[in-house]
């Protein structure tokens, strides 16, 4: 319930946030409702002249300009009544994928690799996309379904009091509908999701396993479980839905009752044959106004209980946003940590601490000098804070106290090499993947940087070279591949800093032997390399090695 | 259009169904109609009866058909409509088990390569995307369109009876274009703006996924706001789009709406000439413009279905290439020449594309009984000659011949099932104790005796969790129990730790006792034990 709140809450400062456009979207559909109103009461009076008083057609060109007019209005305020309603959905959804962009940003690589891909990616796409309905169909349906309903009972009230009271008495049915057609559309669209979802589940399922399926020459009966399985489902299903299609059905009841009571009170009326109330005074035009305004009167109610399923998507979504958006508000340092210039030529470390729980800290009063140029190798066993300090160097995460200085910059200030445990690559050619992070890459610098790192055997003889696609025909690259790639990207840059995270973990000899080369000569070109690692064949490359354990940093 | 034959031909698979949830769909719209256009027509009736006796006329009503034809439809159109949902929602969950279904089966016979290509879960959303588009086509698009061209045929009609003719084609005038603005107008107009949405979303997907996978590589290059800024502007333009197409499907509703007013206009406007020229009775005159008014309610539900049909021809486009029948139909399963030869491979090259070729022109023979172990380090080719020996890929050069064969594929496919049902794949008509007696041989009897429902313990994700060896082995099982007499094994036991494999594979040797093993992997000491091994360079 909470979390719902919180939801409500967070879609409530978006709709603020728009306001302007909701607002307009809303005050089309009442220019809506305004039009149908003259509309009718232009049709009900046509009526009224031209059958009771009977004036001629021609001279009713009035009436029926007056009639065409509306009509136009009508129509025009629904036109813009969807493109308000677009646009609000686009501004909303466009802020929320920004306000997520930064959030990430804010919570650095770190934090990022933390959850997969595919759930940020989804988060980012589909769950703001889920935004849509609620804020372009829901939330001005359901202002509209207070204000046009009132519009109408004041016309009906102003030409039979009693008629409006048939209608009024529908009136405080309406928040009981409401709360019926909202629960009968959650139900219905909780359990049709569960439905698609769990048949979605069962398809992809077997579709995942085709192969197997086929090898053991198993795809009939698999397409027969499948069948009997959806069946199974739809059982049981509809037995839910006969009961929350229910709802529905008491709201059309409600309404063509009540077209039907206000037909026969004005048709009795009419006739003189009703002795008391005001229904001596009702007319043709009246009676036939009332008539073609009590459908509209139900209209907005009907239309929002078809929306309501948006709201249902939009808080599902906007629960998760909800929690990303905060995991990452809270607990978030100082923005701009205040910056010590030291020399240019050195990376300092000076008293730095760091704690991801406050009993136990990571690091505890780290000091180090490293100059240009230096290879250090970073050691220890595996939580000892490798990992932590190379992030802190990167500026990745800001420590709890003392500071960095990265050749006279804040770390992370000035661009530089990084190496994490899961290289990444981008679906593209090779040079898509260079320039990535280099777009200024010309193609012999890329030749040149795939020879380094021992992949220039995959583009020989590709007719397309460096702009051939990387992965082709299904074939990826291996684990070690995709390192050594990574690795390219380091040499097409010219950077200064370049931290590795364990560059030879989990790595085929071949590549091994690659990786310890392109090292070699980047140590050789003057860069400044820090890696953490357990590889002897590593540690013997670093001139330094320092050995990172319990909260310190020394020499080895 | 044509990309939808295939699947509308699955649909109207169920004539009886359709055509009764339309007519239920029908008898929903012709009942509010009835309601509204009877009450309007014993409301002028009434008041020009009320007139009449006002003026101390004699003048009689009759008050009962009316009445009871007002309360009638009141009452039929709660219960059609009820009917109607409750009715079609059971179609469109059949035509999505149907969808589903013979989906399956084609995919099932569809060319493998386009699939191992598309492999991955970024193809699975694809795919479930792309039915739900076909799912809902006949309640969304078919049958509001074949209603309201109904509906409005049978008005114009009326009108040509009722009235007179110059009317109905009058009517016709303006109604056939509303449904045409309706309709065909919205699909034309919003046609390029939804065709590429799903292949641009999926395309952002990627490199939102890119993204986050690089970020601390972009982030260190300085870069990862201007990729940022890429993946921002990609969104912002399918929104862009969405929010175009939304706002045309707006106007077009709002014109075919205007339209039916008019016709309102249109029917009132003539149908008083009429009444003055005493041809028709001034309740008749209120009759056919409100019935008109009605109208509304079907059209509206047009434009928006068919601002999706170009999303829904894509879909449908996807679904056809996806199920693209295998090219050529080589021959596969051909026997190999010697009696006493199990497996046969001839100056057998493997490529990928215009890559280097991964094996070329190998020979290789393997015995009847004999069990063979083949190691290299990875990426030498060994799950590629594996994939070849199976037949699921073809080799570039050379030919193979084999015996029937069982192959474990590296990768562990367990289905989200019973542990019965993932084990009868390998033998359908296994009893209960076969299956226990392979369990017990790949050591995991002792894992499931104590499930409380034992053979019928449901694995995968809803169910039991198993561990990365614990699934291997229950793969392993399955591929132990099929009768073929040859048996390919690719990492048979990754995950599994070394006493266990031992143990299993010592039981191996009993219960494969005659038949063909194929084992390879990346050392020795990874495979059963072998009589002789191969060593891909």
């Amino acid at each position: 319930m909470a979390e719902q709140a919180e939801s409500k809450r967070w879609l409530g400062a978006l709709a603020a946030h728009s306001r302007r456009l909701i607002l307009a979207t809303v005050s089309a559909g009442v220019v809506v409702a305004l039009a149908t109103i003259a509309q009718m009461a232009f049709l009900a009076g046509i009526v009224h002249q031209g059958i009771v008083d009977e004036v001629p057609v021609a001279e009713l060109s009035m009436l029926f300009t007056g009639a065409i007019v509306a009509i136009l209005i009508r129509g025009v305020a629904q036109g813009l009544q969807a493109r308000y309603a677009a646009r609000c959905s686009r501004e909303v959804r466009s802020e929320v994928r920004h306000r997520i962009n930064r959030c990430w940003q804010a919570s650095g690589p770190v934090s990022m690799s933390q959850t997969s891909a595919g759930t940020l990616a989804r988060e980012w796409l589909d769950h703001t996309d889920a935004l849509h309905g609620y804020f372009a169909r829901f939330l001005p349906q359901m202002m509209l379904a207070v204000v046009v309903p009132l519009m109408i009972l004041v016309v009906v009230f102003s030409l039979d009091w009693l008629a409006g009271i048939f209608l009024l008495l529908s009136a405080p049915l309406i928040p009981v509908f409401m709360a019926l057609v909202g629960m009968g559309a959650e139900k219905l669209n909780q359990q049709h999701f569960e439905t698609i979802g769990r048949l979605s589940g069962q398809f992809l399922d077997k579709v995942r396993g085709l192969t197997t399926l086929q090898l053991f020459g198993q795809t009939a009966p698999a397409a027969e479980t499948l069948r009997q399985r959806s069946d199974e489902y739809r059982r049981i299903t509809m037995k839910t839905l006969k009961i929350a299609f229910l709802s529905s059905a008491v709201l059309e009841f409600f309404s063509s009752v009540a077209i039907a009571v206000v037909a026969i009170y004005i048709g009795f009326g009419l006739l003189g044959y009703i002795t008391f109330g005001p229904s001596s005074d009702l007319t043709l035009f009246s009676g036939l106004l009332i008539l073609l305004l009590a459908p509209e009167f139900f209209q907005p109610l009907r239309l929002l209980s078809q929306h309501y399923h948006d709201r249902a998507a939009a808080m599902g979504a906007s629960s998760e946003i909800v929690d990303r958006l905060q995991g990452v508000d809270r607990p978030q340092p100082p923005a701009e940590p205040p910056h010590h210039p030291e020399s240019p030529d050195i990376v300092a470390v000076r008293d730095v601490a760091l704690a991801y729980d406050a009993a136990r800290p990571v690091l505890d009063g780290v000091s180090l000098v490293i100059n240009k140029g230096d290879v250090i190798a970073l050691t220890g066993p595996s939580g000892g804070g490798k990992t932590s300090l190379l992030h802190l160097l990167a500026g990745f995460m800001q420590p709890g106290r003392g500071h960095i200085s990265v050749f006279g910059e804040r770390a992370g200030d000035e661009a530089f090499g990084w190496l994490g445990q899961s290289p990444f690559l981008v679906h593209g050619t090779w040079a898509d993947n260079l320039r990535l992070t280099t777009p200024g890459a010309t193609d012999i610098a890329i030749e040149t940087a795939l020879h380094h790192v021992g992949l220039e055997s995959l583009i020989k003889g590709r007719e397309r070279g460096i702009y051939s696609a990387i992965t082709e025909d299904g074939q990826g690259l291996s684990g070690g591949q995709a390192r050594r790639l990574s690795l390219a990207r380091v040499f097409v840059a010219s950077y200064d800093l370049i931290l590795l995270d364990e560059p030879t973990a989990g790595l085929d000899s071949d590549s091994e032997i690659y990786v310890l080369e392109a090292l070699h000569k980047l140590a050789q070109a003057g860069k400044t390399l820090v890696f953490a690692t357990h590889h002897q064949a590593l540690l013997t490359l670093a001139n330094r090695t320092l050995l990172v354990t319990e909260g310190g940093v020394a020499d080895a | 259009m044509r990309e939808l034959a295939p699947w509308l031909a699955l649909i109207f698979h169920r004539p009886g169904r359709l055509v009764t949830g339309g007519l239920l769909i029908l008898a929903t719209l012709l009942a509010g109609m009835g309601l509204l256009a009877l009450s309007g027509w014993f409301i002028t009736a009434t008041a020009l009866t009320g007139i009449l006796l006002a003026a101390g006329v004699q003048a009689s009503i009759n008050l009962y058909v009316p009445g009871g034809g007002i309360r009638f439809f009141a009452v039929a159109r709660t219960v059609a409509r009820y009917a109607e949902r409750v009715y079609n929602h059971d179609t469109v969950l059949r035509l999505l088990t149907d969808i589903r279904v013979a989906l399956f089966q084609r995919l099932s016979t569809a060319d493998r390569d386009r699939r191992t290509r598309l492999r991955g879960p970024q193809w699975l959303s694809r795919l479930t995307n792309d039915v739900d588009a076909l799912d809902t086509l006949y309640l969304r698009l078919i049958a509001p369109t074949a209603l309201a061209a109904l509906v409005t045929a049978v008005l114009l009609i009326a009108a040509w009876l009722m009235y007179r003719g110059e009317l109905a084609v009058g009517l016709a005038l303006v109604l056939v274009p509303a449904f045409l603005v309706a309709t065909l107008l919205v699909y034309l107009r919003t046609r390029h703006l939804v065709y590429q949405q799903t292949a641009a979303r999926e395309r952002v997907r990627t490199d939102v996924i890119e993204h986050i996978e690089g970020f601390g590589e972009l982030t260190a290059a300085g870069r990862i706001g201007k990729h940022a800024a890429l993946c921002l502007r990609q969104a912002g333009q399918i929104t862009r789009n969405e929010a175009r197409t939304d706002t045309r499907t707006g106007w077009n509703l709002g014109l075919s709406q205007v339209m039916v007013n008019l016709s309102v206009v249109l029917a009132l406007w003539m149908g008083l000439e009429l009444f003055q020229a005493g041809t028709v009775t001034g309740p008749m005159v209120v009759l056919l413009p409100i019935a008109l008014l009605g109208l509304q309610e079907i059209y509206s539900m047009l434009p928006d279905a068919f601002a999706r049909l170009g999303g829904t021809l894509a879909s449908a486009a996807a679904l056809n290439r996806d199920c693209a029948p295998e090219p050529s139909q080589g021959a596969r399963e051909q026997q190999p020449h010697g009696n006493d030869c199990a497996l046969e491979l001839e100056r057998v090259t493997i490529r990928f594309g215009d890559h280097a070729s991964v094996l070329s022109h190998y020979d290789m023979a393997v015995a009847k009984g004999e069990w063979v172990g083949i190691v290299g380090h990875s990426g030498a080719g060994k799950s590629s000659l594996a994939d070849v020996i199976a037949g699921l890929e073809k080799p570039a050069v050379g030919r193979v011949y084999a015996l029937p064969l069982a192959y474990l594929t590296q990768k562990t496919v367990l289905f989200d099932d019973t542990l019965k049902a993932n084990l009868l794949i390998g033998r359908p008509d296994a009893t209960d104790a076969d299956l226990w007696r392979v369990l017990e041989l790949v050591a995991m009897a002792g894992r499931f005796v104590h499930e409380p429902a034992q053979l019928n313990t449901w694995l995968g994700s809803m169910g039991s969790q198993l561990s990365g060896g614990e699934a291997r082995r229950i793969a392993l099982a399955r591929v132990l129990l099929n009768k073929a007499p040859l048996l390919i094994l690719d990492e048979p036991f990754t995950g599994v730790d070394a006493e266990t494999r031992n143990t299993i594979a010592t039981g191996m040797m009993q219960w494969l006792a005659g038949k063909t093993v194929v084992s390879l992997g990346h050392a020795p000491e990874a495979l059963p034990a072998s009589d002789r091994t191969i060593r891909l360079a």
